[in-house]
């Protein structure tokens, strides 16, 4: 549903993405691994065009993507994102965090959108906090409620940009465990991530990049166990599992 | 000392009905040249953040010229410049002057406040499918408000204080009244010590004002 085709993006005289194939079916959850440096953000930014590659072309569902012709805001609508900060609205309570878009992009009925954004906070389990302001969350609370504003699109896919990465270790579970149930609902997830657990256990594909390209593509188990390229299995060595 | 403490008393008590007057001219040409400045200040400031050179260009061009040259000049340009072509009071065009002056520092202000939004902000609203103008409109701009808040408070003062030298195209303001009732009572001394006073007394209303407006945005949200 997800397909890039010869993918290439330079920052100035740093080539970070050097010709990526990569299609994803629905439903897969897909992680991205690497090193840092490696091009994984850059690759996941790129496939909600937040990032514009120099060459190649990413399609969604079948039909390619013109970064002039189609009104990206459109194609983004249909792709949601998680971010490693978050980025919640300080200006909104939990509540209009997560009825923005569909009010002002879906120009939904508002009391419908309230309706949407409580029935998406009990699925995070945030029910309690509606009312409140971004501000008197902890880390966790947040990217809890960053999954229901972008679920509140209803897209066909999500990118996560290393959700759990700004968090306290303490706080990392409940995020991947909104996740996992994600996951398990068979919604299309693309994951940058350093939780090798969740690579392992909730992942069905793994991907992981050096230097702008795909070294590897396998299922977690092949990956994880018996991957015989060296650079993964430096990483795997030097991310102790 | 207590003979100067006085005529103090009695220069402020005799010039108090004009001044009062005055002090009404002074607010109505500081209010439409704040309300003007804001609105230039945010059309300029989102020209030069816009992607088109050409905005860039004549928002860069109206600032470099406000900024770098000195209000009093403007002020007399613009008077017999707009008085040339159009029929307009002094009071008018005293105030659009002022109005105009301010728009290119409020524009610098609201510039900055805009760019000090986290960029997040700005990609999380597009990755939700929001085009540039919502999300500049519901997202950034309020926070950039808030930020711009302190800083644009600061101008007003200035304008305030600066609404002063549109004396000099004949608008009979609080400065102008002074300088005309020094010039009748012979003392010019305790008149522009008590003019002085009423500047003073009118910032001071103002900055308590902000102080209030702040902190309420404060306890409404982060």
């Amino acid at each position: 549903m997800i397909k890039t085709m010869n993918l290439h993006k330079s920052f100035g005289e740093l080539e970070v993405l050097k010709g990526i194939d990569l299609d994803i079916n629905p439903g897969q959850v897909v992680v991205l691994v690497g090193v840092s440096g490696s091009g994984k953000s850059t690759l996941l930014r790129c496939l909600n065009f937040l990032e514009k590659a120099e060459e190649g072309t990413v399609s969604i569902d079948g039909r390619a993507i013109d970064r002039k012709k189609d009104d990206l805001s459109q194609v983004r609508a249909e792709v949601g994102m998680v971010f490693q900060h978050f980025n919640l609205f300080p200006h909104k309570t939990v509540l209009e965090n997560i009825m923005e878009a569909p009010l002002i992009v879906k120009k939904m009925d508002k009391e419908k959108a309230k309706q949407l954004a409580l029935t998406l906070l009990e699925k995070v389990g945030l029910s309690d906090k509606a009312d409140v302001y971004p501000n008197k969350l902890s880390g966790g609370q947040k990217q809890r409620v960053a999954i229901a504003r972008a679920l509140a699109m209803e897209p066909k896919a999500l990118l996560f940009d290393e959700p759990t990465s700004a968090l306290d270790p303490e706080l990392v579970g409940e995020v991947l465990q909104v996740m996992q149930d994600l996951a398990n609902e068979g919604m299309t997830m693309v994951v940058v991530t350093h939780e090798m657990k969740f690579a392992k256990e909730v992942a069905n594909r793994i991907v992981m990049l050096d230097e702008g390209v795909i070294i590897e593509d396998a299922d977690p188990d092949t990956f994880f166990n018996h991957s015989t390229n060296k650079r993964t299995r430096q990483f795997l060595e030097m991310v102790n599992v | 000392m207590p003979e100067t403490i006085k005529t103090f008393y009695e220069v402020f008590m005799n010039t108090y009905p004009g001044f009062l007057e005055a002090v009404l001219v002074t607010l109505k040409v500081t209010a439409i040249a704040v309300v003007l400045g804001t609105a230039f200040g945010i059309v300029f400031a989102l020209m030069k953040i816009s992607r088109s050179k050409v905005l860039q260009t004549i928002a860069n061009l109206y600032i470099t010229i406000i900024r770098g040259t000195p209000l009093i000049v403007q002020i007399m340009f613009l008077y017999y410049g707009i008085t040339s072509i159009v029929v307009l009071s002094n009071f008018w065009a005293g105030a659009i002057a002022l109005g105009v002056h301010n728009g290119a520092y409020i524009a610098e202000i609201f510039r900055g406040a805009i760019q000090g939004v986290d960029r997040g902000q700005r990609e999380a609203s597009l990755a939700l499918g929001m085009n540039r103008t919502q999300a500049m409109r519901r997202i950034i701009f309020p926070q950039a408000l808030r930020r711009a808040i302190p800083p644009l408070g600061n101008q007003f003062i200035i304008t305030l204080k600066d609404s002063s030298l549109v004396y000099l195209i004949g608008v009979s303001e609080l400065f102008a009244r002074a300088n005309r009732e020094a010039a009748a009572n012979f003392m010019p001394f305790e008149t522009f010590l008590v003019v002085g006073l009423y500047y003073l007394i009118l910032v001071l209303i103002f900055t308590w004002l902000l102080k209030l407006y702040e902190n309420k945005l404060n306890v409404d949200g982060s």
